[in-house]
């Protein structure tokens, strides 16, 4: 059953045949990287905000706490519960400034990209100057991971419910926030972040409870 | 041609085509599944490449962007077979870089998710990783590439390899 004769090759498969393999390799990578840089554009920022993510409080705080949150995510919410109080009254009294990061990581447990959406709707409670309060109630409504997350209306209603204007509805409908979103989920990889919630007094990574984050803040 | 028939193959031989079709399958079948989940969120698989903390950052990005992309034409590749030693051969180098890769993230105690099925490289709280399991997985694909760079040839290829 073996080839036996002169003409097949002993030495592997033809050079045209590596060498056309080497090329749709090399080319279906370039198409990806291609692809990936085009959708890289910036869209506008919220009001007050930078393209890693959102300042609220007193700019002249002596403690800087960052907070890096996805909407999807289970146990950021269960923290918002735990140590959202401590956060809130850091910030009243002007112990601290609170930078939220409403990252984008966790597309695949909905099937709308829920963690996008939400976080480009964070952008417009910022633009309203209610992003605090709107950030409590999206973990108060959390949608369960693998569904639909929570349609674009409801973002509206919630919104509402926190105080914003009548521009809200739009922005969130439009979307007009994605590119933000995008860019505060990049900057936190870049920044090496790799779990939500994770959150950061002056830099410094602290456990997720409300002790260790009134602790450090009265040290720092 | 001789009239008699010829003798009965041994056992080996008649069952490398069919060992040598079954990995391709296998090793094909990974690289679908593997491209798929990641191809439709790029900026997932940068994030997932940049939690290696091992390439510096436009590296990253080539890595994360392109490795979906090439990933699904392996597989196509491997399943249809065409091309068979040289996509099993691109396979072994990026296997052997995967082991290295996870090898490296657990040496140096980071706490990710391999990225290997479409994540982002982040953990959910509470979640540990697998670096064993990824590790054997991903070193056992490796064994699978080489021998078919030894033994590409098989049955219901598309183009025929010695």
């Amino acid at each position: 059953m073996k080839p036996r004769s002169a003409i097949v090759r002993r030495g592997g498969p033809s050079t045209t045949t590596v060498v056309a393999v080497l090329v749709l390799v090399l080319f279906a990578g370039a198409v990806g990287f291609g692809v990936y840089r085009a959708g890289a554009a910036a869209g506008a920022l919220p009001a007050g905000a930078t393209a890693e993510g959102v300042a609220v409080g007193d700019p002249d705080a002596p403690v800087t706490i960052d907070l890096y949150l996805d909407f999807q995510c289970p146990a950021c919410a269960q923290y918002e519960r735990q140590a959202g109080a401590t956060i809130d009254e850091l910030v009243a009294s002007g112990r601290a400034r609170v930078v939220y990061h409403p990252v984008a990581y966790l597309n695949r447990f909905s099937s709308t990209d829920y963690s996008s959406r939400s976080s480009a709707a964070a952008g417009c409670a910022a633009d309203a100057g209610v992003l605090p309060r709107f950030a409590q109630l999206l973990f108060a409504h959390q949608p369960p991971e693998g569904g639909a997350g929570l349609p674009d209306d409801q973002l509206v209603a919630l919104g509402a419910q926190a105080g914003a204007g009548p521009d809200f509805a739009a922005c969130v409908q439009e979307g007009r926030y994605a590119g933000w979103s995008r860019s505060v989920t990049d900057a936190a990889s870049r920044a090496g972040i790799t779990a939500t919630p994770t959150v950061l007094v002056d830099g410094r990574e602290v456990e997720r409870t409300a002790e260790a984050l009134r602790a450090a803040a009265a040290a720092g | 041609m001789p009239p008699t028939t010829p003798p009965a193959p041994v056992p080996a031989t008649a069952l490398q085509p069919w060992l040598s079709t079954a990995g391709r399958l296998l090793l094909g079948a990974v690289w679908l599944a593997a491209g798929a989940a990641k191809i439709t969120d790029l900026d997932a698989s940068v994030r997932a490449v940049r939690a290696y903390r091992l390439l510096p950052e436009t590296a990253a990005q080539v890595v994360g962007a392109g490795l979906p992309a090439v990933e699904l034409v392996l597989g196509v590749l491997l399943v249809t077979g065409a091309g068979v030693r040289a996509a099993a051969a691109v396979s072994a180098v990026l296997m052997l870089g995967f082991v290295v890769g996870i090898a490296a993230a657990w040496a140096r105690g980071l706490r990710i998710d391999c990225g290997c099925f479409g994540s982002g490289g982040e953990l959910a709280a509470g979640e540990d990783p697998a670096y064993a399991l990824d590790l054997a997985r991903d070193a056992a694909l490796l064994v699978v590439a080489l021998l078919l760079v030894r033994w590409p040839a098989g049955r219901f290829a598309l183009v025929k390899e010695s």
